[in-house]
């Protein structure tokens, strides 16, 4: 039984369940750390994945057409996002306020909507909701071991990866990227090297409410298939843990998200088994997050520490 | 010249002006909650077919029964200990989120407690279960404070882990050690007679914990502003560099406060439990007050008797709101999260109505400088 268990993480079919795992995560981790490029400590990713999850299922269903539900579910999110840089930036409210208090109150405010209109206050489980599907990738598909692994996933799948590759491509490669790692060392320098850093700290807000609020849409319109209550269940704090993590490497980013994907295909593959206890295995990439985060602030204090006796 | 000078100022310190800054906070919170009430309603006037009756309901259906009164201040008390817990560790400018998961956690001890024979006296076995949930309470609230002070770890997402790990423990340790065979969910066994808590008025069912709540605010309200400890919290929250180098320790100051939020959770947690249930649930019984504390901690702007009175009147509208679901099947009761969400906002905004308060102090200053 339990050596059946460890052989399923050795198959195809783990490291396939790892990638559909890992798509909404590392939405949820460039989505913070584009945020985090311009200095803004974007917690809101939650929140932002429930609304636009919502969304999503809710404008597939009334327009009928899953890729109208998309856009309308990053269009709530970026909305969402508007409305923290409103209020933090025009308003001068705390900022972490605010997002606390939006993820405080999103999943009551999303129920209170899905009642509205399903008379369900669950999920959308009863809406015939038409939704995205996999892609197979013509010729990749045929190669033995590799066409398991790239083809046949979810689109928004596809799409994460893609966008990675373009945002890697922004914050790295262009003047607008320079600029907005600029504001992030040091806001000030940046101002007085004419950069607007408020504009960019916008900029970079709606990108990451565009990147997070993609990681709803795939949960509720390509992995779950509905909208159900708390189905975010701390994937966007994932996102954020592995922005902590790295620290502003990039390469880090992707790792880390991709090692708590791993903890949580674990986790759902042991929770079938009666040999662990249900509740503990549910935890386990939770707990997977907090050590390692701690891990690492402990490695960088003591390397910090070191650092400056050696100067001395 | 003297005389018109004390007279002017005299006068200065009892007009009613927007330039008085305790005076402008109220007018502001008033404001907001004109706001959101005028949201609420246009919200109500899309969803139901009454929407005159059923904000009447929200606002006035709590008075019309006894049982509700009764009900509000009964559920009131455990959210205001939350809120008394966020508004110290936000005070400090800590954002340790670990409130949640205390509550959840701290039910077990409760539960265990409360449901075996430690002792015969009914004076001594509630105590008990306080003293328990305080002691663990403040254990756990400290770990997350205790590694950002030290290692600078992100507090907000390892207490927001933390908070599921505690829930999963909590439902682990009552699956296994505590569950009844009686019962199909995952439950304790039912507290025994002694750890009920009396009433000090019956016909309302309103316990002693309110004089609890009221002793603790009053002490917390002390600590925050007449004593070194609250003088240090509220100097590190507003100004974390200049406290840092006027001598004050970040680390001993975030542990206190972190220990101060978790007794304050226990207390919370045990105060729901032995007053609202007759056995421990963890996943419903305390869900969600840790979460809830932080916002009213924001609504009562951190300050002790303004966490209680917004946790009174939340809760207050709550009740409105089961009322209203109860005759009017069209409103759920989280309509209650939309209201709060833009009172929230709007009063955390310190630009809200600044101009207004902008042309009265230069109003004044003209006027005092054309004297």
């Amino acid at each position: 039984m339990l050596s059946s268990l460890f052989s399923t993480l050795f198959t195809m079919k783990f490291v396939q369940t790892v990638i559909r795992l890992a798509t909404p995560i590392v939405f949820a981790a460039i989505g913070t750390f584009v945020a985090a490029s311009t200095g803004i400590g974007n917690i809101a990713i939650e929140s932002i994945m429930t609304f636009s999850a919502l969304a999503g299922v809710l404008g597939s269903y009334l327009t009928g057409n899953a890729w109208v539900g998309v856009c309308i579910g990053f269009i709530v999110g970026i909305c969402t996002a508007l409305l923290i840089a409103f209020f933090s930036m025009k308003m001068g409210a705390n900022a972490f306020l605010i997002m606390i208090a939006l993820n405080t109150f999103a999943d009551s405010v999303a129920i209170f909507t899905l009642y509205q209109i399903t008379g369900d206050k669950g999920t959308t489980a009863s809406l015939a909701t038409p939704i995205l599907g996999t892609l197979d990738i013509p010729i990749i598909k045929d190669i033995p071991i590799l066409g398991e692994i790239l083809s046949g996933h979810y689109i928004l799948t596809y799409i994460c990866w893609i966008l990675v590759i373009l945002l890697f491509i922004l914050i790295y490669k262009t003047p607008l990227g320079m600029h907005m790692r600029a504001c992030g060392l040091n806001p000030d320098s940046a101002r007085t090297a004419g950069i607007n850093v408020e504009k960019l700290q916008v900029f970079s807000l709606i990108l990451s409410g565009f990147f997070a609020s993609l990681g709803g849409v795939y949960l509720s319109l390509n992995y779950l298939k509905i909208f159900s209550k708390a189905m975010v269940s701390g994937q966007g704090w994932m996102g954020i843990a592995a922005n902590g993590i790295a620290n502003g490497n990039y390469g880090v980013l992707l790792l880390s998200a991709l090692i708590f994907a791993i903890f949580r295909a674990v986790s759902i593959i042991f929770s079938s088994s009666t040999a662990f206890p249900v509740d503990l295995v549910g935890a386990v990439p939770y707990f997977s997050v907090f050590f390692l985060l701690t891990l690492v602030s402990i490695i960088n204090y003591y390397r910090t520490k070191r650092g400056k006796v050696e100067e001395e | 010249m003297t005389d018109k000078n004390t007279n002017s100022k005299y006068s200065k310190k009892y007009k009613l002006s927007l330039t008085n800054s305790k005076l402008f906070d109220a007018i502001k919170m008033i404001i907001a909650i004109l706001i959101a009430l005028a949201i609420t309603f246009v919200i109500l006037c899309l969803v139901s077919d009454d929407p005159i009756n059923a904000l009447n309901t929200i606002l006035f259906g709590p008075l019309t029964k006894r049982r509700y009164i009764g009900s509000v201040i009964e559920s009131f008390i455990p959210y205001a200990f939350a809120g008394l817990a966020a508004g110290v560790l936000f005070k400090s400018g800590g954002f340790n989120l670990g409130a949640e998961g205390i509550f959840i956690i701290a039910g077990v001890v409760v539960a265990a407690i409360a449901s075996a024979p430690v002792t015969t006296s009914s004076i001594l076995h509630p105590i008990l279960c306080y003293l328990g949930a305080m002691a663990l309470g403040a254990v756990l609230m400290i770990i997350p404070s205790f590694l950002k002070a030290k290692f600078n770890t992100n507090e907000m997402v390892v207490s927001l882990m933390l908070n599921s790990i505690y829930a999963a423990i909590a439902s682990h340790i009552v699956r296994t050690y505590m569950m009844t065979a009686k019962s199909n969910s995952v439950a304790s066994k039912d507290y025994l007679a002694t750890a009920k808590i009396p009433y000090l008025y019956e016909p309302y069912r309103i316990s002693i914990c309110l004089i609890l709540l009221i002793v603790v605010t009053v002490i917390l309200h002390l600590v925050m502003f007449k004593s070194r400890l609250g003088y240090q919290i509220r100097l590190s929250g507003s100004n974390p560099k200049f406290a840092e180098y006027s001598g004050i320790s970040a680390f001993k100051l975030a542990i206190s406060t972190a220990a101060i939020a978790g007794v304050l959770c226990g207390m919370g947690a045990t105060t729901h439990l032995l007053t609202q249930s007759s056995f421990y649930t963890p996943s419903q019984s305390l869900v969600g007050i840790g979460f809830s504390g932080m916002l009213l901690a924001m609504l009562g702007k951190n300050n002790p008797i303004g966490i209680v009175i917004a946790a009174f009147l939340i809760k207050y509208l709550e009740q409105g709101t089961a009322v209203l679901y109860f005759v009017d099947k069209s409103v759920p009761a989280e309509i209650v999260a939309i209201v709060e969400g833009i009172i929230i906002m709007l009063i955390s905004s310190q630009h809200f109505l600044r101009r207004l308060r902008e042309q009265q102090l230069l109003k004044e200053g003209l006027e005092e400088h054309a004297e």
